[in-house]
């Protein structure tokens, strides 16, 4: 076959296939149409305004360093007006970290932009080495997952940022609407397609990534030549997987579109009223302040059963009644520091707590 | 993400797998006799398994035949009176044989010698007794035949082996229909629609993502057949043939219901069924109609025959039956199932994929399905409806290509769209609008009048499907041109023939006044191949 043509521009010669649309085309189209799709994401959420206080949640990984491209570019391109900074957890997890967080490093250096790093150890006291060395592999990604959450807010708190944005991709996102209708959590479902969530005193958290091909995030990090660390947690290989994650690269392997298609559904419906209406209310952490759908925050009642021998307590319902039954938490318990979100502290707090460097 | 941040982590804790079956052998119910089944870890005997299905059944069902069956004071059976005929949607498979079956013990043949659900063989309280007095007046059992689909199969005909199962049961009239009856003109009249003149039909453009619309030239083999055949093979995926397949037949039934002054519309949709169609139909783009995948009401465009208003409800009165409870109870009924022929290919679509998908959790955790469809029993529209779909007449919702451009940028001259793109900075000069070889520069698009999911069936390719586009670029115009069911086209050529007819509202309104087609222009781009005056 001859070499086609860019489907775009019709004037150069196609270099790739588009995972998203099929179309052939140029590399500088490639580029142009992911970073615009982007763009479009977030003018048509009208996610900043300018002056914001950006921090991106940077892990290493291909999906928050192509973020970090991207974010740097349209704010220069569209002129967003944004104070961006790099925001990444260290989970204390030896040689896993370590060359993530040197990429991120250097992002900092080649985009200069500001880094903050945060480490469980530091916020926790526990590394995930630790955790793991007690509570075994079964179960330790929920404690991540739990620890990285609060994490990422708290930092974004000490560096004074109005939002944070994360890597989540389309991928993700449809993955995630999947699953949430297959364990009927319809309180996830509801919020899942949002592109912008934020609870009370939470900061903002968005998704500019959510219409964005997991393979095309690749595609693009590969041409610009980023470089990126693989994040296999190594902690994770055997881990649950998920059924759905393998059914959604089934079905994007049918119809390419299926991802976003997913997308779509989930936009296009919601939680009906009476339904909203039974379901939990947030308060906050009795202990530590953070938003919590109990009188204890999920990585309260973790770091309970961590300090108090008894880590699987928050896995199961059983295993924290057998918790409770030991009796109260003792005075000296290890608890995380208590939380104050930028805007539970008044106007001008943001500035207040700790200009970036 | 990292894998750390996988949301497929959390659901670990909650699907976990249970035992299949509680410790106890003996059934939930009777507590005396041993168990024969198990039904999501509950153990139920024979004995008990036959009042608790049809108890199942007719709680799906009965609220929905008449308001007063919908209300829960009193005896509902006695108040059970339709507004209309009964037709069941009848496939020949394992739901639509308990169906028919259900149908036939609990409302049909409770006046035959027949032994009704309560054992007993007479009647109580003589016929004229309001509870025997029949709930609809009149019931069908309608079968369509596939096999027109798929030419190259081989697959056998099978509409006498359905027409003797449905002969078996007192009291069914069986209507037999084919699935190229969705392009024969003459059944669209039999129907009570409009008869066309064949020369004016409109058909699409499927080669290309615009979808324009064109006369259709009729060559020597213009038989509904053909048609059928010329619009599956013009569709991009295999998906978008089954899902088309789907959607055919249930306008068929629809329609067919119509002409018969039927109030309801049943379908054997078993519990695994409709979570594969659920999740299926969210795959697909569907999530705006995940309530109709359950249940809808469907209000013709048409008259009918009878020439009132009617609404017609869909019910699919086995979703609380698993497959595996349907396939106990044709066992220890001794009922025969016809089957459905095994098609090649099915498992590449997202339809396939899906069932092998749920069938395979169902196995592992059993009470998925039923969440799934718990989970989408839950959810409703978020916007109103502006709009039915042509193709599936199923409600539209609001500025669906205008998303698809923001989203995935297919062209820089988008012509659907509002939206202008600034060029990339590697191009210098202005992009010429892609040329259309085969149309007029206005022609008028089926684009704006499809809902989401029926664009994407009739846009969205796979890596797979690009053969067919490459093959199609060297056709001439009436090769590429594809028919449109007869609903479709008829609506198309109403608003052309009949310009105040139901469309101008349809499209005039603030709904669609974005797009690019009014009737004014589509109008006068459609003259250009279509009207002889
Ligand atoms: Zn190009
Ligand atoms: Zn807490
Ligand atoms: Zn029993
Ligand atoms: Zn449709």
């Amino acid at each position: 076959m001859p070499p086609r043509n860019c489907a775009l521009c019709a004037n150069a010669r196609a270099m790739l296939k588009r995972p998203k649309t099929g179309q052939q085309i140029c590399r500088g189209c490639f580029f142009y149409v992911f970073e615009t799709e982007v763009h479009n994401t977030i003018t048509e959420a009208k996610l900043f305004k300018p002056g914001d206080k950006v921090a991106i949640g940077a892990s290493g990984g291909k999906d928050s360093t192509v973020l970090a491209h991207v974010m740097k570019t349209l704010n220069e391109r569209y002129q967003y007006g944004l104070d961006l900074f790099l925001l990444s957890i260290d989970e204390g997890i030896t040689g896993y970290r370590d060359d993530s967080l040197e990429t991120v490093k250097r992002n900092q250096q080649q985009y200069d932009i500001p880094l903050k790093i945060l480490s469980y150890d530091e916020l926790y006291g526990w590394t995930m080495d630790a955790i793991v060395s007690q509570v075994g592999k079964k179960n330790n990604c929920t404690f991540c997952g739990v620890f990285r959450r609060q994490a990422l807010d708290r930092g974004a708190a000490t560096l004074g940022v109005d939002h944070i944005v994360t890597g989540h991709n389309a991928d993700d996102i449809a993955e995630t609407v999947l699953m949430n209708i297959m364990r009927g959590d319809i309180a996830r479902l509801g919020r899942c397609t949002l592109i912008c969530t934020q609870g009370e005193d939470t900061i903002k958290r968005s998704k500019p990534f959510k219409y964005a091909y997991e393979k095309e995030i690749v595609m693009y990090a590969y041409f610009k030549k980023l470089d990126y660390f693989s994040t296999e947690c190594i902690y994770s290989p055997d881990a649950y997987r998920g059924h759905a994650r393998v059914f959604l690269k089934d079905l994007e392997a049918a119809r390419p579109s299926a991802i976003i298609d997913i997308i779509h559904s989930g936009e296009a419906f919601e939680v009906r009223e009476e339904v909203k209406a039974t379901q939990k209310v947030q308060q906050t952490c009795q202990r530590c302040g953070y938003m919590s759908s109990n009188e204890l925050c999920k990585a309260c009642t973790l770091l309970e059963g961590l300090e108090r021998g008894m880590a699987n307590s928050a896995i199961t319902d059983r295993a924290r009644k057998k918790l409770d039954a030991e009796g109260p938490a003792p005075d000296n318990l290890r608890t995380i520091p208590f939380y104050r979100a930028p805007s539970a502290a008044g106007p001008n707090a943001s500035i207040a707590v700790e200009a970036p460097s | 993400m990292s894998s750390c941040g996988n949301p497929a982590v959390e659901a670990e804790a909650l699907m976990s797998r249970r035992l299949k079956f509680d410790k106890s052998r003996s059934c939930v119910k009777c507590k005396t006799n041993v168990g024969n089944i198990v039904i999501r870890h509950a153990v139920y005997c024979k004995d008990c398994f036959t009042p608790l299905q049809t108890t199942k059944f007719k709680r799906s069902l009965e609220p929905s035949i008449n308001p007063a069956s919908a209300s829960t004071s009193g005896p509902r059976r006695t108040k059970l009176k339709a507004t209309g005929n009964l037709l069941i949607g009848f496939s020949g498979g394992l739901g639509s044989t308990v169906l028919l079956d259900l149908v036939s013990r609990c409302y049909i043949s409770s006046n035959e010698t027949v032994e009704n659900v309560d054992g007993n063989s007479k009647p109580r309280g003589g016929t004229k007794h309001p509870r025997n007095q029949s709930v609809w007046m009149e019931a069908r059992a309608c079968y369509v035949e596939m096999c027109g689909a798929f030419p190259e199969s081989g697959m056998r005909d099978r509409t006498d082996e359905v027409r003797k199962a449905v002969e078996r049961y007192n009291g069914f009239e069986f209507v037999s229909l084919r699935i190229e009856d969705a392009f024969d003109s003459r059944w669209w009249a039999s129907v009570g629609g409009r008869d066309q003149i064949r020369e004016r039909d409109l058909g699409v453009d499927l080669s290309d993502e615009e979808l324009l619309l064109s006369s259709l030239q009729h060559s020597s083999d213009s038989s509904p057949l053909a048609a059928l055949q010329k619009y599956l093979s013009s569709l991009p995926t295999t998906t978008a043939t089954q899902s088309s397949l789907t959607a055919l037949t249930r306008l068929l039934l629809l329609y067919t219901a119509l002409a018969t002054s039927s109030s309801h519309l049943l379908l054997g949709t078993t519990l695994t069924g409709l979570s594969i169609g659920l999740i299926s139909g969210v795959a697909m783009g569907g999530g705006f109609v995940v309530r109709e995948e359950a249940g809808e009401e469907w209000e013709p465009r048409i008259s009918g025959l009878a020439g009132e208003e009617r609404r017609i409800k869909v019910v699919r009165p086995l979703q609380d039956m698993g497959m595996k409870e349907c396939a106990a109870w044709v066992w220890w009924n001794g009922l025969e199932v016809v089957g459905k022929e095994n098609v090649v290919g099915v498992k590449q679509g997202i339809g396939g994929l899906t069932k092998d998908f749920i069938v395979g959790l169902e196995r592992d955790y059993p009470s998925t399905v039923s969440t799934i469809a718990r989970t989408c029993a839950k959810l409703a529209p978020k916007d109103a409806a502006v709009e039915r779909c042509v193709m599936c007449e199923r409600p539209a919702q609001r500025g669906v290509q205008d998303w698809k451009a923001r989203i995935s940028i297919r062209s820089f001259n988008s012509p659907e769209s509002e939206m202008s793109i600034p060029l990339p900075p590697h191009i210098q000069s202005a992009i010429p609008p892609p040329s259309h070889p085969h149309h007029s520069s206005f022609s008028p698009s089926l684009t704006p009048l499809l809902c989401y999911g029926c664009h994407t069936t009739l846009t969205s390719r796979s890596s797979r499907g690009t053969a067919l586009q490459s093959k199609n670029l060297s056709k001439s115009l009436t090769d590429v041109i594809a028919p449109l069911p007869v609903w479709v086209s008829s609506r198309l050529l109403d608003s052309v023939v009949n310009p105040g007819g139901e469309m101008r509202d349809d499209l005039g309104g603030d709904a669609w006044q974005s797009k690019k087609m009014d009737v004014k222009e589509m109008r006068d781009a459609v003259k250009d191949f279509l009207l002889e005056d």
